[in-house]
């Protein structure tokens, strides 16, 4: 019970009896009701508040400022060089390549997450047999931990003992070295289509949300079954949609995959990066562990973050007249 | 989740009844034929990898170097699992990755449910703008705000200690809050109005009504949030050291012979044993972890 006194402690003076309060609180003129109100929003909602001040603003403030400087975490000389790393960053070619090949990466990897997670959704929300199994299996995959991804796709582009170049002998086809320049990429973009599922298990839950009258009404009308797809269900479907899409973008920008797929996977193996899969988060990764260049590091950081800021907000504005909402989602629950 | 099974069924239910003469039912069971074989590719297909790594870890090292690859191993090397638990301490990296993970998971479940009450049932002048804070803080990059927040835990002598993962269950989760905010928001306003002419605080309100409600949220959340943290790998890999961190960072870089080269069969079957609990868990859990999953993808 210390939540509850907690907020006893909130509420009324120190020392207050817990009988008068009671007493108090029946007979309260509203002003006060509302007043106690407002404080226990303020309380409850203060876990979070604080939280989020203290570890998402102060650190990204911390960048900011470290952005700034010098620093390395060791050399006592440290000194603030205004927008020198910024500069620098502009000029530094691995920062421009690094930051297209992860644009490419998302520019990929979500739009095809997005339809191979549809097309799925579509077929198992079809009548079929052991439809639950299907749906299971299917998503399984976007259960497991980013290091059984990394390890089982190593396993599985393994030059000499992985399935794929099985596959790829048993055809006469020379084996691949999967791994390295430039299949890397590949490799990479098929460990993040085989959490597609997660993307299924939405959109299902959005397909059944359809209003069944809506298909019924197109198909009486003649509508074709893609004409119905592409005309009743990816509208209704769209907030769903354009929510997978900025967490595809989001999550893509800062995936760590490329390191898992390093024979070691350590932050040191950043060097160790095949130059396709040396996308931006790794160049960060390598000025910040590598070398421990947190000045010049934190200056990529937030090049980043006002980047991603900039794409989220792009995405919200070209959408907006397309994203059809069916249902206030305030009023939905 | 599951069910709502579409009365076009019966489409489909037709199928088993013997009609060779009728064109458009030869048509459907065709078109049954090709769904059902498109569905078990992309089964396979999706089960696949997992099965690799499956067999992965029951090879033995000359099979797994022979040249074209060894489909199948000659002699299931089941002791591979056995020896993967004894090459490093195995249990003592599962212990650690299920401490932290029970520690976070609780804690922000707790608070999670907490901050979703407040903003589900209570109102104060800015409230608004707060709730859309927490919407976009869920699209907060959390790996870019990971790496200044390595640095201060280190400046205040919490790395190598449990303390980050204290202080991130106490700041509640955004997608957490979210879950329990759609659940609060839900139930009758009259369960509060009784208690609070009875004199009760909020707080007892929150403990004594609504919590013992919300069952289903908060299995849904803990088993959420126990899989984020089993399957973390980059803040146990900067903040701990390797003797005291978890089983994903112990699976991806300790299975190394004493040159260095990686023992694949061992830390292929390390992997199993490290991802089978989670598939285990949300098996069971399914239900639950899937609805949870629909409410926050759907906002």
């Amino acid at each position: 019970m210390t939540a509850d006194q907690i907020s006893s402690v909130a509420r009324r003076p120190a020392g207050a009896a817990r009988k008068t309060g009671r007493v108090r609180a029946a007979d309260r003129p509203r002003t006060s009701m509302t007043a106690r109100r407002h404080r226990a929003f303020y309380l409850f909602t203060s876990p979070w508040i604080i939280g989020f001040l203290l570890l998402t603003v102060v650190p990204m403030a911390y960048a900011l400022w470290l952005s700034f400087t010098t620093y390395d975490g060791i050399s006592p000389n440290w000194r603030y060089v205004g927008l020198g790393n910024y500069s620098e960053l502009l000029t530094d070619s691995r920062t421009w390549d690094s930051l297209g090949r992860t644009g490419l990466f998302a520019a990929t990897s979500v739009p095809l997450s997005i339809i191979a997670g549809l097309g799925l959704a579509v077929l198992v929300n079809r009548p079929i047999k052991a439809r639950g199994l299907f749906r299971t299996l299917l998503y399984l995959p976007a259960v497991v931990p980013p290091v059984g991804v990394g390890l089982a796709f190593k396993a599985l582009f393994d030059q000499n003992s992985g399935a794929a170049n099985g596959v790829l002998t048993l055809f006469g086809f020379d084996a691949l070295g999967w791994l390295a320049d430039p299949y890397a990429r590949y490799v990479l973009l098929m460990s993040v289509l085989w959490a597609a599922g997660n993307i299924m298990i939405i959109s299902l839950a959005g397909l059944q949300d359809v209003p069944r009258e809506l298909h019924e009404a197109a198909r009486i009308d003649g509508a074709s079954a893609w004409r119905t797809f592409r005309s009743v269900t990816v509208p209704l479907l769209s907030p769903v949609l354009l929510f997978q899409t900025v967490t595809g973008v989001i999550a893509s920008v800062q995936t760590i995959m490329p390191l898992l797929l390093t024979p070691d996977g350590t932050t040191a193996g950043v060097t160790a990066l095949p130059q396709s899969n040396y996308l931006y988060m790794m160049h960060v990764f390598g000025q910040y562990f590598a070398l421990g260049r947190y000045g010049y590091a934190s200056a990529l950081l937030w090049v980043l973050f006002v980047l991603i800021l900039i794409v989220t907000g792009l995405i919200f504005r070209f959408t907006s007249g397309v994203v059809f909402y069916n249902v206030d989602p305030e009023a939905k629950k | 989740m599951t069910a709502t099974s579409v009365p076009t069924a019966s489409a489909g239910s037709a199928t088993g009844v013997t009609s060779s003469h009728s064109a458009p039912r030869v048509r459907i069971r065709v078109n049954r034929l090709v769904l059902y074989t498109v569905l078990v590719a992309l089964t396979g297909l999706f089960i696949g990898p997992f099965g690799w790594l499956v067999l992965t870890g029951l090879k033995n090292p000359a099979e797994l170097a022979a040249s074209p690859v060894h489909w199948l191993p000659d002699h299931v090397q089941w002791h591979n699992f056995a020896d993967a638990f004894n090459l490093i301490d195995f249990l003592g990296y599962a212990r650690n990755s299920l401490i932290i993970a029970l520690i976070y998971a609780t804690l922000v479940t707790l608070s999670s449910a907490w901050v979703g009450f407040g903003f589900a049932r209570l109102e104060a002048p800015g409230k608004k703008p707060l709730f859309g804070i927490l919407l976009g803080s869920m699209m907060l990059p959390q790996l870019i705000t990971l790496l200044p927040t390595y640095l201060i835990f280190a400046k205040l002598g919490m790395v190598d200690t449990y303390w980050p993962w204290v202080l991130w269950g106490l700041a509640a989760a955004p997608y957490l809050v979210f879950l329990f905010r759609q659940f609060f928001a839900g139930l009758p306003q009259e369960l509060e109005e009784a208690a609070i002419v009875d004199g009760c605080g909020y707080a007892t309100i929150f403990w004594r009504i609504f919590l013992p409600q919300s069952w289903p949220v908060l299995s849904a959340s803990f088993v959420i949030a126990f899989t984020w943290s089993w399957g973390d790998y980059i803040a146990p890999q900067l903040l701990l050291s390797t003797d005291r961190s978890t089983l994903a960072v112990a699976v991806m870089s300790t299975y190394v012979t004493t040159a260095g080269t990686p023992v694949t069969n061992l830390q292929a079957a390390a992997s199993v044993m490290y991802v089978v609990p989670i598939l285990l868990i949300f098996l069971i859990a399914q239900r639950g972890f899937v609805a949870g999953m629909a409410t926050t993808g759907l906002k």
